[in-house]
């Protein structure tokens, strides 16, 4: 049982584990690039309604877990054996292991060591020379965001939910199971950020159902009950009042158009008649803004009549406003600002969000330490009438064998019977 | 003039036995009976397929064979570099295997086949020109036996790692089929590239819930709009093509040099390190000749000598009941077999489409556009139309059926000798499909 569980230990944290499953997908990619257009699409569908390709992408995430512990445990191991203590298996914690049937001279090797840049820490039976930043923090880094990556995307892919709603000035806000407090204001404007050129703002007032009044961006998308308000499109909610000829008693309807930028036709259907309005925002004049018009709430719509394939008469008019000819009737007594907004269930966003900044900190510390002050060690101990040698580099590796070299001849300098044993 | 065309194949097969007969030392006669013996077994299956199916099939199944040794070549490329970066450097069950002689067998008689398939693929009408293929054999036999005696002459010190030499085989396999234009593979992944690049970063965005353009800033937007378009495909293409090739160099760089530690005379350390860095530099030149060689083939895919049929549109119109009636013969013989390219205008609009007799016999008339990437256009050439936009290939037998990068049918009718197209019909299709492609090349999500 105990070696069963060593086998599946080191099985699940193998180095060769998370490239055979990765492996494994791009392989069932390119399967499924030859039946469909829409791969991704297809795969990410297949993982989430699979058990099984669930569970081999949980692998991944899996398998860097256990990398974590494994390294962490080695790096313990590692740190004791270079302040001096016993340590079990010598030769997989350092890259060269050497025994010398020699007793060395500790203050000579020292000051050897130390004159080429060395620090040094020397006990009775045992010289620790090191030089440089180990990369293990970076390491650790490295390993925790892509395990954050993994879990991420494999929640994403098996738990996320995405719910369309319009958020509509001076309603309540609309949510996947029951509705939020009062939408109180939405605010378009211009910014001088970096990367967006728009804020868009979203002020709810608290609601009955306990939530206290919010205020909702663009990046990154708040969190509202359990679901990210992740704002898409605008549009607007128009009040249309209609009448013609064969429709004397008139029609009235409120209707959700997906009408910016300006110059997009949304299309409505007047229920039972023959009878299509195309909506439009015109563009508005050269230097102003595009989106003047949602900004400023002073809306004028464009629109076409149609009577099943036939243009009737196309015009304009303002939010209030309304437009009369040849017995039609089109009026707009209420304009309201919309924003097309999904609700997305998913906390693997914050596993993402969160393995992002971890990578960008891992890079940062990796690139200085691995080109400027890589890390080289080397043990000498000294038991039974024997010197064993231990050496590994992170970086700049041939000059520090060099180094280890010379100090293992100075070590072996003068013994009458020289032999070493290479482990 | 058979023989000129069919130079870059027997160059390449030359490589092929030279590597093999390098890679297997000690096991010269197995490799040259193997490779010889499978070099026939591929043209004549060739021949046999030809006969038997038409020709989207053969095809189809010589590009899967190379596909499937170029994804061989990724894995295993992956594996070495993992086995020389990590800890503790053994001689793998894998590498005993490769030091066998049936593998070297196995190995040369594959490599034969699929090299004898390509070069068949590349004479004219292989299902009936049985001169041709066996002039074709007799000169691959001729050169075995020449790459058997320069292989005798080449310094002792040039070795050739497994994987190397996978390498090696590999891309002169590509190289040979990349001046074939229905085998060629690197076009065809540049495509899917781009189409992966596009489909991951619009998820990506997705996932991480980025706002649509309209609230980033257009420069921002440029950028992102870089990943759409067909240059990363192109890029991303470079990166898939040459990655092995590198990923087997990088790891014969990095793989531990001995250990001498145990040597206690400086000289000796200094004498063995240097002697082991010399066989590395040697076994270093097959993956960097596999890189020229990967290079050489992307270029002629990017490059073909090929010369596309591409005809300037003829403008036409419609008469007053919005028909487009265009004669089966007359200036212009639509039965042909060849693409004839209009240009409808109406309006300030306007649509390219052309029609065209498939080898079925079926007319079919098409957008000079597919519903994927910007209306760049079609060429004709060798029993395909090429998109000019991706270099995707499409069968004339798939003329006519929408999907993927297939030309955008358009309905119409035969009425007596005429084609009949509705002249509404195609310049709203045209708009919807343009529009939304530049949209989506041009950035949009």
């Amino acid at each position: 049982m105990k070696r069963l569980l060593r086998a599946l230990m080191t099985a699940a944290s193998s180095r060769a584990l998370a490239p055979l499953v990765i492996g494994f997908f791009f392989l069932l990619y390119i399967g499924i690039a030859f039946f469909t257009d829409e791969t991704l699409i297809t795969l990410m569908a297949f993982t989430s309604k699979s058990l099984i390709l669930a569970a081999l992408l949980a692998l991944i995430p899996l398998n860097y877990a256990f990398r974590i512990v494994r390294e962490t445990l080695r790096q313990f191991a590692m740190h004791r054996a270079l302040t001096g203590k016993p340590a079990d298996r010598m030769s997989e914690l350092f890259g060269e292991t050497v025994e010398l049937q020699a007793s060395p001279s500790f203050p000579e090797l020292e000051s050897r060591l130390t004159a080429v840049g060395y620090k040094t820490r020397c006990s009775e039976n045992a010289l620790t020379a090191w030089r440089g930043v180990g990369i293990f923090p970076a390491r650790i880094l490295f390993l925790a965001g892509t395990f954050c990556i993994f879990t991420g995307i494999l929640i994403s892919i098996t738990t996320r939910t995405s719910h369309r709603q319009m958020v509509i000035e001076g309603e309540p806000l609309p949510m996947p199971e029951g509705t939020g407090g009062r939408v109180e204001r939405i605010t378009l404007a211009n910014s001088s950020g970096p990367i967006l050129s728009r804020t868009l703002t979203m002020e709810v007032a608290p609601s009955v159902s306990g939530y206290g009044k919010r205020i909702f961006g663009i990046y990154p998308p708040s969190l509202y009950g359990s679901y990210f308000v992740y704002p898409r499109y605008l549009g607007l909610a128009l009040l249309l009042r209609f009448s013609a000829p064969d429709l004397p008693t008139g029609y009235e309807k409120q209707f959700f158009l997906n009408c910016y930028p300006p110059g997009k036709e949304a299309s409505e259907e007047i229920p039972n008649s023959p009878y299509r309005i195309v909506f439009s925002i015109p563009e508005p004049d050269a230097g102003s803004d595009r989106y003047i018009s949602y900004m400023t709430g002073n809306v004028t719509l464009q629109f076409k009549l149609l009577k099943g394939k036939e243009v009737l008469f196309t015009g304009a008019a303002p939010g209030g406003g309304e437009f009369v000819r040849d017995g039609y009737r089109l009026a707009f007594p209420d304009i309201r600002r919309l924003v097309v907004t999904d609700y997305i269930g998913d906390y693997g966003v914050l596993f993402i969000w969160v393995a992002s900044l971890i990578f960008a900190a891992s890079g940062c510390i990796w690139l200085p330490i691995r080109f400027f002050f890589p890390r080289r060690e080397m043990l000498f101990r000294y038991e039974h009438d024997i010197t064993r040698a231990c050496s590994r580099a992170e970086g700049r590796a041939r000059i520090h064998a060099g180094v280890f070299h010379e100090a293992l001849d100075l070590v072996d300098a003068g013994k009458p019977d020289r032999q070493s044993i290479r482990l | 003039m058979v023989a000129l065309k069919l130079i870059p194949q027997l160059l390449s097969w030359i490589g092929i036995v030279l590597v093999l007969l390098r890679g297997f030392p000690g096991r010269r006669s197995i490799v040259t009976a193997a490779s010889i013996s499978g070099f026939v077994i591929g043209v004549a299956g060739d021949f046999i397929l030809f006969r038997s199916f038409p020709g989207t099939i053969p095809f189809g199944i010589i590009k899967s064979a190379l596909g499937v040794s170029f994804l061989l070549l990724w894995g295993i490329s992956v594996a070495t570099i993992y086995r020389s970066t990590g800890q503790g450097v053994t001689i793998s069950w894998g590498e005993r295997l490769v030091n066998t002689s049936i593998c070297a067998g196995t190995g040369a008689l594959l490599t034969g086949i699929i090299a004898g398939a390509v070069c068949a693929c590349r004479i004219p009408a292989p299902d009936g020109n049985l001169p041709a293929l066996l002039f074709l054999v007799l000169v691959a036999g001729i050169l075995t036996f020449f790459a058997l005696a320069v292989e005798k002459m080449l310094p002792a010190s040039l070795t050739v790692s497994p994987s190397g030499m996978l390498a090696a085989v590999v891309t002169l396999l590509l190289f040979s089929s990349s001046s074939i234009l229905r085998l060629d593979l690197f076009s065809p992944l540049s495509m899917k590239v781009m189409k992966g690049v596009h489909d991951f970063v619009h998820q990506f965005m997705e996932s991480i819930l980025i706002p649509d353009h309209l609230f980033v800033r257009p420069v921002v937007w440029k950028y992102i709009g870089f990943l759409f378009g067909k240059e990363v495909g192109f890029w991303g293409g470079i990166v898939i093509w040459f990655t092995p090739a590198f990923l087997i160099a990088l790891a014969i760089q990095f793989e531990r040099l001995p250990s001498v530690a145990h040597i206690r005379q400086g000289a000796q350390r200094r004498r063995l390190l240097a002697a082991a860095i010399k066989t590395q530099r040697h076994r270093l030149v097959i993956p960097l000749f596999s890189v020229v060689i990967l290079a050489a083939a992307a270029y002629q895919s990017s490059f073909p000598s090929t010369e596309y049929w591409d005809p300037k549109p003829i403008p036409i119109s419609a008469n007053q009941a919005g028909e487009i009636i265009i004669p089966k013969k007359g200036e212009i013989d639509l039965e042909d077999g060849k693409l004839h390219k209009y240009l409808f205008k109406q309006g300030g609009r306007e649509a390219r489409f052309f029609v065209l007799m498939t080898p079925e016999g079926k007319l079919t008339v098409d957008l000079d556009a597919c519903a994927i990437c910007k209306p760049d256009g079609y060429g004709q050439a060798e029993g395909s139309v090429i998109c000019y936009y991706c270099k995707t290939l499409i069968p004339l037998e798939t003329v006519g059926k929408p999907g993927g990068c297939n030309p955008v049918p358009i309905a119409f009718i035969e009425k007596g000798d005429s084609v009949v197209i509705d002249s509404v019909t195609l310049i709203n299709s045209w708009s919807t499909t343009v529009k939304a492609t530049a949209r989506v090349k041009e950035g949009g999500k």
